[in-house]
């Protein structure tokens, strides 16, 4: 479970995150949603331990970021919005980088490479440097290391963005699958008739303001989330 | 004319942040004090050069050919350095993309790059001809209003055909290296010997002084004949001439613009080939193999594969090591020379004796000097850039993360010295218990440069680079990194050169051990209490 508590983020004097607090629970997919410059990617970093914040807490499975970070990193995976990677390394140098980094046992982590490159249909270009790659390719490289170490709770910024279709479909049907074990997918993102679809639950945030935040059917009732989220904007 | 000013001033703008440090006003406040503190014992060491040059030359009235040889040795430099500068500054740019994107011209954008790369070299050669000009009034015969003028004159115009040369040979080196799988390789080698050159010339320098005070006129016509900016600024310091002036200046802006002119018919096409794209060649994921490390040995791994994939990162922090070795094997072959320096009543004097019986020492010197000078950790953290929100996203402690960099930092040069103490202790007599004492200090002197060096980089880090060289040649954490290191070199010189004829090697072997165990041990305690905050507080 994730549980934010009345997080703010400053920078210098702006609130980049003003008093937010929500949960996520075990087996759902979250949408989290705003404009650009919102506060979504901020409270992100916060919540995968890049930014410190500067009031209220952020528990991972009951533990704070603040004094236990590594243990709560060890539950998580992050994908961010561009696709940063150690573009000298080999794909597959880079992936079973990562993999070490979570300490994950050898026989997950190969199962695991081969079934998602297999997927995204990247696997017989993982012995090149990721410098060569597409924005796409890349994209699919920081997914499959993100997913390798099969992470209890998967936090991603922008997910889709530069994708192809067959890989937005790919990465859905993968999604789907991990809230079925109980896992936790918490995402930020601007398609929303995908989100609508996919997520169980959403919140939306407005300034650094969480505006509204609650189950799907319960934010949009009768109407799009499209038309919601307009709605608020307005 | 209004969009080219435009232009430069958004590329300049992300460009001159080299220095900037962070938001804190006191941080900035202290980074512009220690930069023109650095700058200013830059400028003393240049000042100090010209001074001993002069001082052969003006009995025979001949300071004018001192101007002549620093215009040449400045131009000298700055197309050494500039060569290894082009390939990061002109080709591959994170901007790459959005300038050609843009109503411009290609001759254009090229203007802005080497526009850019004139902009740093003009700043490099400012620390050099200010001092020159300096001490030359101390020494001319006579000085007129006219040599204030031409010196202001050089020192914007002279950085001009050093960078047309250096970029012709840098983008000549690059279209040729594009071709090639060792690129890299072939890139360190030519710039290492440069540097190697360089070094040498400075070694011998008194007999170059001595042999330039005998040759002065004819090395003075030939640098002349070879170099022409050289000649005429001693000319208009002497005897000024107006349309010497003008025709220097004229010639110099239309080398200027010839150059952008032809090269940016080629530029592009280097550029794009320069472009990476996945190879032909299937994976068969199968036969792949997948090997699991522990995560500070994947991360040393990993700054390795850094190390070695950035060409400008090695030539800079690798030059010691490389300078260490030839020391050692030129020492060996030609100690009689060594001990003619130290033995020399006007440098060390000291007794052919003493030195011999001490040779430890001279040892434990190098090895200083190849610690110091191996800077590899000043600009870690900043190389990574953006990438750094993939480290603060991992599961470890900052404390794993500096440290890793601290290892892969001994990785590198441990073995390079360790060749050069074999090379040495077969040469010369020592103990085992010198031998066991230097071959500890090879690893703590290291250690002591790359403790400062993540601790600098830390307290001056610059993430939102356009190119490597930025953060590896003139970042801040670069400058005063090298420059502890220096004050730390002469130190322990110092110290061992004053007490070599009192106490012997063993003895001052042994309290140079006990301070550098020290030392690293309140830099470790520094890193993983201080430093590790700071760590954690970065973001981009």
């Amino acid at each position: 479970m994730i549980e934010i508590k009345n997080v703010t983020k400053k920078y210098g004097e702006k609130k980049a995150v003003d008093n937010v607090s929500f949960t996520v629970n075990d087996g759902d997919i979250f949408a989290f949603i705003g404009h650009n410059g919102a506060g979504k990617t901020t409270l992100i970093k916060s919540i995968v331990g890049i930014h410190d914040f500067d009031e209220g807490d952020i528990l991972i499975d009951g533990m704070s970021i603040k004094d236990k970070p590594v243990e709560c990193k060890k539950l998580m995976a992050y994908v961010p919005d561009n696709p940063e990677t150690y573009e000298h390394m080999k794909a597959i140098d880079y992936i079973n980088f990562i993999c070490d980094m979570y300490e994950t046992p050898t026989e997950v982590r190969e199962e695991n490479i081969k079934k998602y490159a297999k997927l995204f249909e990247i696997d017989d270009k993982l012995n090149d440097t990721i410098d060569s790659y597409s924005h796409g390719m890349k994209q699919k490289i920081v997914l499959i290391s993100a997913l390798s170490h099969d992470p209890k709770i998967l936090i991603m910024d922008e997910p889709f963005v530069g994708l192809d279709p067959k890989a937005v479909f790919d990465i859905k049907e993968v999604l789907n699958e991990m809230t079925k074990e109980g896992k936790i997918v918490f995402y930020s993102t601007h398609i929303l008739d995908v989100a609508e679809k996919l997520c169980s639950r959403v919140a939306i945030i407005k300034q650094g303001k969480l505006v509204k935040s609650g189950s799907m059917k319960e934010i949009k009732g009768d109407k799009s989330l499209e038309k919601v989220f307009m709605e608020l904007e307005g | 004319m209004k969009k080219l000013y435009s232009l430069i001033r958004a590329c300049m703008t992300s460009d001159m942040n080299i220095f900037k440090i962070n938001q804190k006003k006191t941080n900035k406040k202290s980074g512009i004090v220690l930069i023109l503190f650095i700058s200013l014992c830059f400028m003393m060491c240049t000042w100090t050069y010209a001074n001993m040059f002069f001082e052969k030359m003006a009995p025979m009235h001949l300071q004018s050919i001192v101007l002549s040889l620093f215009v040449f040795m400045i131009s000298i430099l700055t197309i050494g350095e500039g060569i290894y500068k082009t390939g990061p500054l002109l080709f591959n740019c994170k901007d790459d993309q959005l300038l050609l994107s843009l109503p411009i011209k290609k001759s254009t954008v090229l203007f802005i790059r080497i526009f850019k790369f004139y902009v740093f070299e003009l700043a490099f050669n400012s620390l050099l001809l200010i001092p020159l000009a300096i001490s030359y009034l101390r020494w001319a015969d006579s000085i007129s209003w006219t040599f204030y003028l031409s010196t202001i004159i050089m020192i914007f115009i002279l950085p001009i055909i050093p960078i047309v040369l250096s970029c012709i040979i840098g983008t000549i080196t690059t279209a040729l290296a594009s071709r090639f799988k060792l690129k890299n390789l072939a890139q360190i080698i030519a710039t290492t010997l440069v540097l190697l050159c360089i070094f040498y010339i400075s070694m011998n320098m008194d007999n170059f002084l001595n042999n330039l005070a005998k040759h002065a006129t004819s090395i003075n016509d030939l640098i002349t004949k070879i170099y022409y900016p050289a000649g005429v600024y001693a000319r208009l310091a002497t005897d000024f001439n107006v349309v010497d002036l003008l025709v220097f200046v004229g010639i110099n802006i239309l080398i200027y613009v010839i150059t952008i002119l032809i090269l940016s018919k080629f530029y592009f096409k280097i550029n794009s080939r320069l472009k990476k794209v996945t190879s032909t060649k299937k994976t068969n994921i199968d036969k792949l193999t997948i090997k699991r490390n522990s995560p500070t040995k994947s991360l040393i791994k990993k700054e390795l594969t850094t190390f070695f994939k950035t060409p400008v990162f090695i030539v800079n922090a690798g030059f010691g090591l490389v300078l260490f070795i030839a020391a050692a094997i030129l020492i060996s072959i030609k100690f009689d020379s060594v001990i003619s320096v130290l033995t020399d009543p006007e440098t060390f004097a000291l007794e052919k004796d003493i030195i011999i019986n001490n040779i430890s020492l001279i040892v434990f010197l190098l090895i200083a000097m190849a610690g110091f000078m191996t800077s590899i950790t000043n600009s870690v953290i900043s190389l990574e850039g953006k990438n750094i929100s993939i480290l603060k996203s991992l599961p470890l402690k900052a404390k794993t993360i500096l440290m890793s960099k601290i290892y892969s930092g001994l990785v590198i040069t441990t073995p390079p010295i360790l060749v050069g103490d074999i090379i040495l202790f077969v040469r010369f007599r020592m103990s085992i218990l010198e031998m066991f004492l230097l071959l500890l200090l090879s690893i703590l002197i290291p250690l002591t440069s790359h403790f400062i060096g993540i601790i600098v980089n830390l307290k001056y880090p610059k993430l939102d680079w356009e190119n490597q060289a930025e953060v590896v040649k003139q970042s801040t954490s670069s400058f005063v990194a090298v420059m502890i290191g220096m004050v730390l070199l002469v130190l322990s010189a110092f110290l061992a050169f004053k007490f070599i004829s009192i106490v012997p090697a063993i003895i001052i072997l042994s309290i140079f051990t006990l301070v550098f165990i020290l030392l690293d041990t309140i830099l470790y305690l520094y890193l993983t209490k201080k430093s590790v905050k700071e760590f954690d507080s970065l973001s981009v």
